[in-house]
């Protein structure tokens, strides 16, 4: 943004940061980006009936540098892993991945060595949304999880403190492995 | 209107779409107004007997149908002052993991007690992969007027096959009375445990 | 087929007939349902068992016989010339006759298959499924029981499943000899059901595997899965020295039940409940990450720096090292530890022996079992006699007591045992006692009765003596002599499954792999050249009495140079011990002062213990199920097993010493099972001259105890304290009782009765246990070693053989 630099740190931030989220929020742009059938449904999200044009998304940026979401949607296999690596890398900060349906999120059915089982484990994912494939309701509604998520986001040196914590409880939290539930 | 000029057609087109019904859904403002059709697949329930005792008996038919393996039960034995089903066995860890998930309702047509069925909730998106494994506590359905939750006993008198044949309508008086008694002593219990930790 | 029919093959003649039009041959004596396995026929069955009597109880496997007025059962007739037989692939008789006893079989049975624990491998689900009627034509209430009943604390019967086949009480009777459970009733309240004992046999787990409907279930497995959730593996039973193949089950990481798979050379289908129901212990109260000392406590360290601890003392201390490991330990791990002192330590100061022991025994190790391939189970089975010394096989080797049982049952073998009493294993097998005082048993097998001498002349006898046959002097150096005196073979059966392994694989000192004499130069120089090492120690180096009598020379001498104020080096700097318990040697006190003198500790063990507790450095291991291996029963027969949690993140023995040596920067040793296997197959057995038969005397015979005093007699039982069967309730609740066994006169003297407690004291402590009054010599005591109430070893301190005192626990309480 670059505002964020030049006001003094802790001064007028939570509005500046409401401010900042709300535009965000608003102005959220999608890469392109289909791999199978959820990007069907993603597509219908787009059209008149879903319409993705009301939360200011309906342009689908065939350049990854003009966008700011990337939703996957449909299953990785390793030899796109690379290619979908790529175009996030190629995205300019801040940016937010979906990983839409279960076989992005985990590989859902293709438990095998063709599918990246989550593409949580190539690119950070803000919103896993479950759903085979999930209907576009669903993802407007993960969309929708996201923009509260971006409005929430801290910037400045709220965000530093805010990562520094975040660090902080995940060097002492419980290993995955070790949750049990009820299991015994 | 064949006869206006080409080049204004596709303007009428547009001007006369202006007075058409919008077909644009309005969710989440107006979610309810556009429901999924009835047989959509949508989150899973673990149902319970008319008088709050679970149906499920963790008999893990589901988990063996499951296409994706996103369904991991344990079963356990109801003994006396534990009982969660009626008959002899319960499903003491039900998961659902919702990221394996394809919602293909194999697991419901293999359910011998109909303890599964599905809802119309799909609103399910969360921001870690942990969260959207679902225990049970969070398949079952809810308690109504007539329910107790387990664990409690059977109505008096009846059998499991009672259950089955519907002749168990509710909670009794006395499965009401062994649930107070249960929870005032847990609650006992807490206040205890509370005065000894401070 | 079984063998004994593969053996008469030979020399009778065979029969011929047809099954289903298709001609065949079989032995006299074969079952239509055998002849028909042979040319690819199955025939429906539930009560047959190709290990169980005939009974024709279920009568599912009806077929048609030409000339028989009826369908005949195939599981009861056998054949004979020129039978024609038609199945119910060709004949609609036997079709029809099958699919009735079907609907019969299931008019009472509950259809319950989704709570039921046989549910997806249920012989009577699946032919219901292929060959049953989809709906039922009874439709009057069931037969129903209250259910389930326990039979014994961990079997669970389900008497509306039951299809009274008889495959349980058969097997308890015939198999195990233990006729606890048998048929109740008549009529259609015929049911399975138990007097006024529980069905406590040791080997009950076994009925509820071949229960071919869910009759019999297991309480340890109830409800926890499904058989189509189980990942199943084929393993090696790690708890006896029998060799059992298993089967383990598994899922979420997490072993759920272990079964008996079938080996006919070996456990034939059965394995004991030790070995079914005792594993727990894998998975519970673990260590995890290695263990460091500093500032006098134990806390959590990573891999790397352990390593580098470690290396940096042992490479101090080289030569001047110790390596103890306990009797536990696969083939490929053993050999990696012998492999480490001699290589990387630079010494042969190395014992696998962490029970009582004698050079004695070391000595006929190497001259008679290490590297050699003995006689087994066949030869077993096909002895006319065998004669047991020093050995209780139904509590120490549960699998060679049912291979004993089958020859007894079949063609009388005569069964001798040199023990203090007669054992109940004993007298299921119909043996002869040899009444010994423990301690004299050399003097027995010296002067053997005359019968007995004759017998063992006989072509195929046996002697199979235990590793308790250490504890007695003389004992081994005995049956040697007998052995080469009457030409009966000898078999050594130690208790442990890693024993054997660890013998051949020389992690023991003066033996190098493959019973090799490290005195011997031309065997020294093949392990060097495999080793890729220049030289080994030449001299044998210390055993487990030598390092724990080494140690406690260091201290006194080292507290002697700190009051003269000189330079003391002493003869073991670094003690490394793997899996070791400091009760199981006789004397765990002294183990456990040497273990805190050593200057350096380390440990190796799957979960903590005393030793870890005590060492300077713990690096966690794998446990057998998460690691592959092998054990080496007591005839040397290799049985590997596979890894069972394949995602496991543990190291094995193996791979901790040679990351060690990486970290010495000595040359890389084998890190995994293949490369191990490959240099244990390229070293081979030793071909060459092997030390002598040692040559003890028999000790003067020692007097027995008075009204005051009596000699000690003890042994393990099958199911005891031992830490691999923690976890487990259902298998400790049918442990046998701790008692106390005492001769009638004895228990006269004392002036005490049947269940009155007596009091065993030694100098170190005493045992109270409730009197078994036994038909036994006087003037001794049989205590258990390692059960509930009686410690031996922790508390007693003494072993079998010494002398205890003997008292009323009353007269102690008066006094005081």
């Amino acid at each position: 943004m670059g505002l964020e630099e030049k006001i003094p740190s802790g001064f007028l931030l939570t509005t500046v940061e409401g401010l900042a989220g709300y535009a965000r929020k608003k102005s959220v742009w999608t890469v392109t980006f289909g791999l199978a059938c959820c990007a069907i449904e993603m597509m219908s999200a787009g059209g008149p009936r879903y319409d993705l044009g009301r939360f200011g998304m309906e342009v689908f940026r065939p350049s990854p540098r003009q966008a700011d979401l990337m939703i996957v949607a449909g299953r990785v296999s390793q030899k796109m892993a690379p290619i979908v690596r790529q175009v996030y890398d190629q995205m300019s900060n801040p940016k937010w991945v979906i990983s839409m349906g279960a076989c992005a999120s985990s590989g859902g059915m293709f438990n095998n060595y063709a599918i990246v089982q989550g593409v949580d484990h190539i690119v950070p994912v803000d919103i896993y949304l479950p759903g085979c494939p999930p209907r576009p309701e669903q993802l407007e509604d993960a969309i929708l999880k996201l923009h509260e998520q971006i409005q929430q986001t801290k910037i400045g040196a709220n965000r530093e403190k805010e990562i520094a914590e975040l660090e902080a409880k995940a060097l002492v939290a419980e290993p995955v492995q070790d949750m049990k539930g009820l299991l015994r | 209107m064949a006869d206006l000029p080409p080049a204004l057609s596709g303007f009428w087109v547009t001007f006369r779409t202006m007075f058409q019904k919008v077909v644009t859904e309005q969710y989440p403002e107006q979610a309810a107004k556009y429901p999924p059709k009835p047989r959509f697949h949508g989150r899973h329930q673990l149902n319970r007997h008319p008088d709050g005792l679970e149906k499920c008996v963790g008999c893990e038919l589901c988990a063996w149908a499951c296409p994706a393996d996103a369904i991991y039960v344990q079963g356990a034995a109801n003994v006396e002052g534990d009982r969660h089903s009626p008959g002899e066995r319960y499903g003491r860890v039900y998961q659902i993991n919702y990221l394996r998930c394809i919602f293909c309702a194999m697991c419901i047509e293999a359910c011998p007690t109909r303890a599964l069925t599905m809802t119309h909730e799909f609103d399910l998106a969360d921001h870690s992969r942990e969260v959207l494994i679902y225990e049970k506590d969070q398949l079952l359905a809810p308690l109504t007027e007539n329910m107790v939750a387990p664990p409690h006993a059977m109505v008096a008198g009846t059998t499991e096959k009672d259950y089955y044949e519907g002749k168990v309508t509710g909670a009794t008086t006395e499965q009401r009375e062994e649930v107070a008694h249960r929870e005032e002593a847990e609650e006992a219990d807490e206040v205890v445990d509370a005065e000894a930790s401070s | 087929m079984t063998a004994q029919a593969e053996g008469e093959a030979a020399d009778t003649d065979l029969v011929h007939a047809f099954i289903d039009g298709q001609p065949v041959s079989v032995p006299k004596g074969t079952l239509i349902i055998r002849a028909a396995e042979q040319v690819g026929v199955e025939i429906p069955r539930f009560c047959d068992h190709p290990l169980l009597d005939p009974v024709a109880a279920c009568r599912q496997c009806l077929v048609e016989v030409e000339g028989m007025p009826k369908p005949q059962p195939a599981c009861a007739l056998y054949v004979s010339e020129d039978m024609k037989v038609k199945t119910q692939d060709t004949s609609t008789e036997a079709e029809v006759a099958q699919k009735g006893v079907m609907e019969f079989l299931l008019a009472n049975h509950p259809l319950d298959c989704p709570v039921c624990d046989k549910g997806g491998e249920c012989p009577l689900q699946n032919q219901a499924m292929t060959a049953g009627r989809t709906t039922s034509r009874y439709t009057l209430p069931k037969r129903t029981f209250p259910k389930p009943i326990n039979v014994s604390a961990q079997v669970l019967l389900d008497r509306e499943r039951c299809v009274n086949c008889q495959r349980c009480t058969r097997f308890a009777d015939e198999i195990a000899g233990d006729p606890l459970i048998d048929l109740m009733e008549r009529g259609a309240e015929q049911q399975i059901g138990i007097g006024e004992e529980p069905f406590d046999s040791y080997f009950s787990g076994n009925t509820i595997q071949i229960c071919p409907v869910g009759a019999l279930t297991s309480a340890d497995y109830r409800f926890k899965a499904r058989p189509f959730d189980l990942v199943s593996v084929p393993t090696t039973c790690e708890h006896c020295a029998s060799g059992c193949a298993t089967r383990t089950d598994w899922r979420h990481e997490s072993v759920e039940r272990r079964y008996a798979w079938e080996d006919p050379a070996v456990n034939e289908d059965w394995n004991c409940d030790k070995g079914r129901f005792a594993f727990k212990y894998l998975s519970e109260n673990r260590l995890t990450t290695p263990l460091v000392r500093e500032d006098g406590q134990l806390r959590k360290a990573s891999w790397p720096e352990a390593l580098r601890i470690v290396a940096a003392r042992l490479a101090q201390a080289g030569s001047r090292s110790a390596v103890v490991t306990g009797g536990r330990l696969s083939l490929e791990d053993a050999y990696a530890y012998g492999r480490f002192a001699r290589t990387d330590l630079g010494t042969d100061n190395i014992d696998f022996r962490t029970r009582p022991t004698s050079q004695e025994e070391q000595d006929f190790l190497a001259s008679r079992v290490a590297g050699t391939a003995g006689p087994t189970y066949a030869d077993l089975e096909a002895a006319p006699t065998v004669l047991l010394v020093g050995f209780e096989p139904e509590e120490e080797s549960p699998i060679v007591y049912l291979r004993l049982r089958k020859a007894v049952r079949k063609h009388g073998m005569r069964v001798f045992s040199i023990a203090p009493f007669a054992s109940e294993g004993l007298e299921k097998l119909s043996g002869e006692l040899l009444a010994t005082v423990p301690g004299s048993e050399a003097a027995t097998l010296r002067s053997l009765p005359d019968d007995v001498a004759k017998e063992l002349r006989a072509d195929g006898a046996m002697i199979l003596v235990g590793e308790r046959l250490a504890q007695s002097q003389g004992g081994l150096s005995a049956a040697v002599a007998l052995s080469e005196q009457t030409g009966a073979s000898l078999a050594w059966i130690p208790r442990r499954a890693g024993e054997r392994g660890s013998l051949d694989a020389g992690a023991i000192s003066g033996l190098l792999p493959g019973g090799r004499p490290i005195t011997d130069a031309a065997a020294r120089q093949e392990v060097a050249k495999v080793w890729g090492i220049e030289a080994l120690p030449e001299t044998p180096g210390l055993n487990l009495a030598g390092i724990i009598a080494a140690i406690a020379a260091d201290e006194a001498g080292a507290a002697a140079a700190e009051d003269s104020e000189e330079e003391y080096e002493r003869s073991i700097e670094a003690l490394i011990l793997a899996g070791v318990d400091v009760s199981d040697v006789a004397e765990p006190a002294a183990l456990q002062r040497a273990i805190d003198d050593a200057p350096f500790v380390v440990a190796l063990d799957i979960r903590p213990t005393e030793v870890t507790a005590a060492a300077d450095v713990v690096f966690p291991v794998a446990t057998v199920a998460e690691k592959s291996g092998t054990f080496v029963d007591w005839e040397g027969r290799r049985r590997p097993f596979a890894i069972t949690f394949p995602e496991t993140q543990m190291f094995s023995d193996a791979t901790v010493l040679s990351l060690i040596a990486d970290n010495l920067d000595h040359d890389p040793a084998p890190r995994n099972v293949p490369a191990l296997r490959a240099e244990i197959e390229a070293l081979g057995a030793w071909a060459g001259e092997r030390p002598d038969v040692p040559q003890v005397p028999a000790p003067p015979a020692s007097p027995a105890g008075d009204n005051q005093t009596a000699v000690l007699a003890t042994w393990r039982l099958l199911l005891d304290l031992g830490v691999t069967q923690e976890g487990a309730p259902y298998l400790a609740a049918t442990r046998r009782p701790s008692v106390a066994r005492i001769s009638a006169a004895t228990a006269a003297g004392l002036g005490i009765g049947e269940g009155d407690p007596v009091r065993v004291g030694s100098q170190t402590g005493s045992i109270t246990l409730p009197v078994a009054v036994t038909e036994m010599p006087d003037g001794i005591v049989w205590v258990p070693t390692n059960s509930p109430d009686s410690r031996v070893t922790e508390s007693l301190g003494v072993g079998a053989g010494a002398t205890v005192s003997l008292s009323r626990p009353t007269d102690l309480t008066e006094g005081a």
